[in-house]
């Protein structure tokens, strides 16, 4: 006990004591996170919106006209069995026209003239999340246009295939960028916490050669080392935030996004609290490997 | 209590030391003389553990220091002090802190640690200076706070690396009186310096080294 309240005190009298390049150290490690959080922060918000718009991925069967109630319920609920069925939903031919005078106001009297109402009744499908590829779509579209009473199937087919191209590519992209931002973030980070030591190198000489064992040496830098890596993240996080809420404040309100930015959001807690843990053992590893590095003399 | 059996120590090749041979009893009080370069410093270093000898062997209370493990090196540091030329103080710690360290490696209670370096302080005269920092103290006050943190932990040997260099004569007195006194209480001393006016104050052992072999060894009783 009376050694660790030794090591916090240390590490704390090291921070206070160095201040300059303690606040470069935090400075560093926050700026270097807060990059690899906007590159993390824009990957998530895109799937997200890529996944919301996964979800307009819609089959819409017509259906043939002039089938009894019964032959419509059963051939719904033999959809519903279908494992590429996530939702369904059934448009009766008065809905269809109900709709389409409220969507086109200015060509309702096209139909009147028809007498008879010519839309047919169908059925909305958004497929099961693991089907929404262009390939399943299409094989399952294919396959209803031989059951009978569906009398022609149809889906965006380009819409599918250019929005599978789009998520492909952005995950390809996120993989790419996230090793290198991560390999460059780790580099910067343990090389600032090492240049800190590297000022303080006699003190570690100073300690060993007194007879303080590794241990002892180590536990306070590491420990400085942790908190300057964890504050890090944390201001990491803040510029983040404050950034995201002033990109946010821009957009509102201006429409261009069509809607989409009503699914952008900050990180959840889980992330938050992994880039502040990132931060922190940065600064050990940081740490760790410098006075690896002064160990290797006797002295 | 130190032996040294035929060290050689080399620095890019070139010898720091060559066959060495020298055995210093418990309680002794040795000057290491010769001039700048002749390799005091170097055996000093070996002694101290922070360095290997290239040949020979040295043994420091009967243990090889070259198979030392690395673990175990703390402890037989432990058991020594060393005064170094250029202090070696901490200057972001205060007298006492800095003083009170090599008892905080030990894991001594604070009741205690505070007792001891208060003796320290006051053996050496500095204790009015224990809350001022290394950069606000004179060249003999941070020789003082040096000696007493060599001191504090009661060591069985103090090896001191020219400790009165850059003194004036009366302070360079005074300094070689304090290791008199610690070594009547029962500690091993060896100093290297290359002050002759040391010689004639202290009158005991002295041992020669040039171009980093033993030329003379004088006054050891033996």
């Amino acid at each position: 006990m009376r050694r660790l309240n030794f090591f916090v005190r240390e590490a704390l009298t090291n921070i206070r004591g160095n201040r300059t390049t303690t606040l470069i150290a935090i400075a560093t490690t926050a700026f270097t996170l807060a990059c690899f959080g906007v590159f993390l922060l824009l990957y998530l918000n895109l799937k997200r919106v890529a996944n919301s718009l996964e979800n307009d991925i819609q089959v819409i069967i017509y259906l043939a006209d002039g089938q009894s109630p019964q032959a419509v319920t059963d051939l719904q609920r033999r959809l519903k069995a279908e494992p590429e069925v996530a939702t369904l939903r059934y448009i009766s031919k008065e809905q269809a026209l109900a709709d389409f005078r409220t969507q086109y106001p200015a060509e309702h009297q096209l139909l009147q003239g028809l007498g008879e109402n010519p839309l047919p009744a169908s059925l909305v499908v958004t497929m099961a999340p693991r089907f929404r590829s262009p390939e399943a779509v299409k094989r399952w579209a294919e396959r209803l246009n031989g059951i009978p009473g569906v009398a022609q199937v149809q889906y965006d087919r380009d819409w599918i295939e250019n929005l599978s191209a789009v998520l492909g590519f952005v995950e390809l992209a996120a993989a790419g960028v996230g090793i290198i931002l991560s390999a460059a973030s780790v580099t910067i980070i343990a090389s600032t916490i090492r240049l800190t030591l590297y000022a303080r190198r006699d003190e570690v000489e100073i300690m060993r050669l007194i007879g303080a064992t590794g241990a002892f040496i180590r536990v306070p830098y590491v420990l400085e080392g942790a908190v300057l890596g964890a504050l890090g993240g944390a201001f990491s996080l803040a510029l983040l935030r404050g950034g995201f809420e002033f990109f946010k404040l821009q957009l509102g309100g201006t429409g261009r996004l069509l809607g989409i930015e009503s699914n952008f959001g900050f990180f959840p807690f889980q992330v938050s609290l992994a880039i502040v843990l990132i931060g922190l053992m940065l600064g050990c590893s940081g740490s760790l490997v410098s006075l690896m590095e002064f160990g290797r003399t006797r002295a | 209590m130190i032996q040294l059996f035929h060290v050689s120590k080399y620095y890019d090749r070139r010898p720091a030391l060559q066959d060495v041979n020298l055995q210093i009893r418990k309680g002794e009080f040795v000057l290491l003389m010769g001039p700048s370069g002749a390799g005091k410093t170097t055996l000093l270093k070996l002694l101290f553990c922070a360095d290997q000898p290239d040949e020979g062997q040295i043994l420091v209370q009967n243990r090889n220091v070259a198979r030392l493990r690395p673990r175990d090196l703390p402890h037989l540091r432990r058991t020594m002090g060393f005064v170094f030329q250029d202090f070696k103080l901490l200057p972001k710690k205060n007298v006492f802190e800095n003083v009170a360290l090599p008892l905080m490696v030990q894991g001594m209670s604070a009741f205690d640690t505070r007792r001891k370096v208060s003796e320290a302080l006051k053996a050496v005269g500095v204790e009015h200076r224990q809350y001022s920092r290394p950069p606000s103290l004179s060249a003999g006050e941070q020789q003082r706070v040096c000696i007493a943190r060599g001191i504090v932990n009661g060591p069985i040997i103090l090896l001191a690396d020219e400790p009165t260099g850059n003194m004036d004569p009366d302070l360079s007195s005074e300094i070689i009186e304090l290791f008199k006194t610690i070594n009547a209480r029962g500690t091993t001393v060896m100093i290297a310096t290359h002050n002759r006016q040391v010689v004639s104050q202290v009158r005991r052992r002295v041992v020669t080294l040039n171009q980093g072999r033993v030329v003379s060894d004088e006054g050891g009783g033996e």
